[in-house]
């Protein structure tokens, strides 16, 4: 029990990590549901997956459900720019409109056959220790699913250095970035890539409530706590890890949803955050967030 | 990484699985109470069984506890539905059949006796409790396993699972009477998802579902109408809601009927993915084919 306690807590600190991340630059581009758009949006491409392949076997539909995840982030930003609507407008009308093309799918084409997110995509991070990988010779080498999403955690983690820079100032500053040669678009939708990687991958790692929780909440408390981007993305990972850690004792007590109780932890780190935050909280009277622009060679 | 140890080692661990390896039996876990029942009547007092989920609950939306985990962990034997019903933690159990000991039941039925959707041959229809006899198969076939997996009590499993047949085929020949009681034009089974396929092919009663095999699948608008037509036509009395699944799509279907003058009465509730209140009448496989086959029996007779 010892090590499946390991595995589901590094699991959740996984996923809490690439999805903090990323969800700080969500938050700042006012785009936080994104993760719940793509949570949605997957269906047509599960269903179309199944119609190709004939199989609910997970490769098919992870690919499928990657491919959606991507249309859905480039049909918002389409939307966004060319017809002029908020992005949160954007974000709503995408996902309900590709969720009910899948519906439409399943009910036309695939009427007879069990078919939806929840018995085909979304895993369970319960379970995350029972499915090993096993090598040929017969060596196990922990669960498939700490393996993949230390992979996906290893590219958010390079692409955020890398490339800080150029995320921050159009997440910003896009006027700035676009005057001094950075491609807003092109930066949006590798962002987006990442995100629909991430999420994609985590929903079959540890269901979607989870990801869509660790993608806001530990974020949306780090920005209470400080203006500084980088501070804020430190400590959204932290807020993220340690909620795997508590919410997993908080299930063990409770013998309830591991998923569950981290998203109630993330909650509560939050309300304290909301109370306490020197900026921002109840206790001191709060002041505006003022975005220092720093020399982007500092940054 | 020492820090996640320490943290973890402080686990509370007491419970039937230890209570049932002093007692030299075999702790057996399945997923569906249904299961549990069928698996407990073969072992008797050589084992504990126990469910992963309770009564009324929905095996296609089932969210897993964290105790859950530490039962499968224990489990000397795992046994599941198979066929999809369990959805992605079949999946997940069929992967821990490498490292222990997992059965599949459902995977055990020859494949023509399976329903199968029209057009994908490979996925089955995974409700097969519906038809007693290939229940009875069922039976059998978990047995048999449980015989080689435990030879010094192969005789007793053997007596055991005799007498259930036995049973069940009485039950078998009872259902299959009452329903043919029913006159023919109004033998007609309508619910709201489509569970009980193979109750219909078994006792010669038409089904109509509302929703696809998923209760997720949502119900279209002509999949009422049509129905409600189908039901005017036909003047059937009652219709059926069930345990596990909401009952609106099945009482639009009342409404619109009425509205056509045909009165039509909710038959009442039938027990479709899981058992009835555990120590109740429903509370065993016997009893709840028992309780649905009498309420359909005395709605549209």
């Amino acid at each position: 029990m010892n090590l499946d306690a390991f595995w589901i807590i590094m699991t959740g600190s996984l996923v809490a990590i690439s999805s903090g991340l990323l969800g700080c630059f969500l938050i700042l581009r006012r785009m936080a549901m994104v993760g719940d758009a793509i949570s949605h949006a997957v269906l047509p491409g599960i269903v179309l997956a199944f119609l190709f392949s004939g199989t609910r076997e997970v490769w098919s539909m992870l690919f499928g459900a990657a491919a959606l995840g991507v249309v859905c982030t480039f049909l918002i930003e389409f939307f966004h720019k060319k017809a002029r609507v908020p992005a949160d407008a954007s974000i709503g009308v995408t996902f309900t409109w590709l969720f009910a093309l899948g519906i439409i799918l399943i009910t036309v084409y695939a009427g007879q056959v069990d078919l939806d997110q929840d018995c085909v995509l979304y895993g369970e991070i319960a379970y995350v220790p029972l499915d090993t990988w096993i090598t040929e010779s017969g060596l196990s080498l922990g669960p498939r699913t700490v393996w993949m999403m230390a992979g996906v955690t290893l590219v958010i983690l390079a692409f955020i250095t890398l490339f800080y820079r150029q995320l921050y100032l159009t997440s910003f500053d896009p006027a700035f970035a676009a005057a001094i040669g950075i491609s807003t678009s092109l930066w949006y939708y590798l962002l987006m890539g990442a995100v629909s990687l991430t999420t994609v991958a985590s929903f079959e790692s540890v269901g979607a409530i989870l990801v869509v929780a660790l993608m806001v909440g530990p974020a949306a408390t780090a920005y209470l706590l400080t203006d500084q981007l980088k501070v804020m993305l430190i400590l959204s990972a932290v807020f993220g890890v340690v909620a795997s850690f508590a919410g997993y004792y908080l299930a063990l007590w409770l013998d309830g949803s591991v998923a569950g109780a981290i998203s109630v932890i993330i909650g509560l780190e939050f309300l304290l955050a909301f109370v306490f935050s020197p900026t921002h909280g109840l206790v001191s009277r709060r002041r505006h967030l003022v975005v220092t622009t720093p020399q982007p060679a500092s940054a | 990484m020492c820090l996640f140890l320490l943290f973890s080692s402080c686990t509370p661990q007491e419970d039937t699985a230890e209570l049932a390896k002093q007692q030299g039996k075999l702790y057996i876990v399945t997923t569906t109470g249904i299961l549990q029942d069928a698996v407990a009547n073969v072992a008797g007092e050589r084992a504990v069984v126990e469910a992963l989920m309770g009564s009324g609950v929905d095996p296609h939306l089932y969210k897993a506890a964290l105790g859950d985990l530490q039962k499968l962990r224990q489990a000397d034997v795992i046994i599941y539905n198979g066929l999809h019903l369990e959805g992605k933690m079949g999946e997940v159990l069929e992967k821990l059949s490498r490292q222990q000991t997992v059965w599949a039941a459902a995977e055990g039925l020859p494949k023509n006796k399976l329903r199968h959707s029209p057009n994908y041959p490979d996925t089955h229809d995974p409700h097969v409790w519906f038809d007693v006899q290939l229940w009875s198969k069922l039976v059998a076939h978990v047995s048999e396993r449980l015989q080689k997996h435990d030879p010094a009590h192969a005789q007793e499993y053997r007596q055991n699972t005799q007498k259930y047949l036995q049973q069940l085929d009485s039950l078998h020949q009872w259902a299959k009477q009452q329903i043919a009681s029913i006159p023919a034009q109004q033998r007609i089974l309508i619910t709201a998802h489509d569970a009980f396929g193979y109750f219909g092919d078994a006792y010669n009663i038409e089904v109509r579902g509302l929703q696809g095999i998923s209760t997720m699948s949502e119900f279209g608008l002509r999949d009422v109408s049509s129905l409600v037509d189908f039901i005017t036509k036909r003047k059937i009395k009652a219709v059926f809601v069930e345990t596990s699944v909401s009952n609106k799509a099945i009482e639009a279907v009342q409404e619109g009927s009425k509205q056509r003058g045909q009165q039509v009465k909710i038959g009442g509730n039938l027990y479709s993915d899981a058992l009835g209140e555990a120590g109740g009448p429903a509370g065993t496989y016997i009893g709840m084919v028992k309780a649905n086959v009498q309420k359909i029996v005395e709605a549209l007779k």
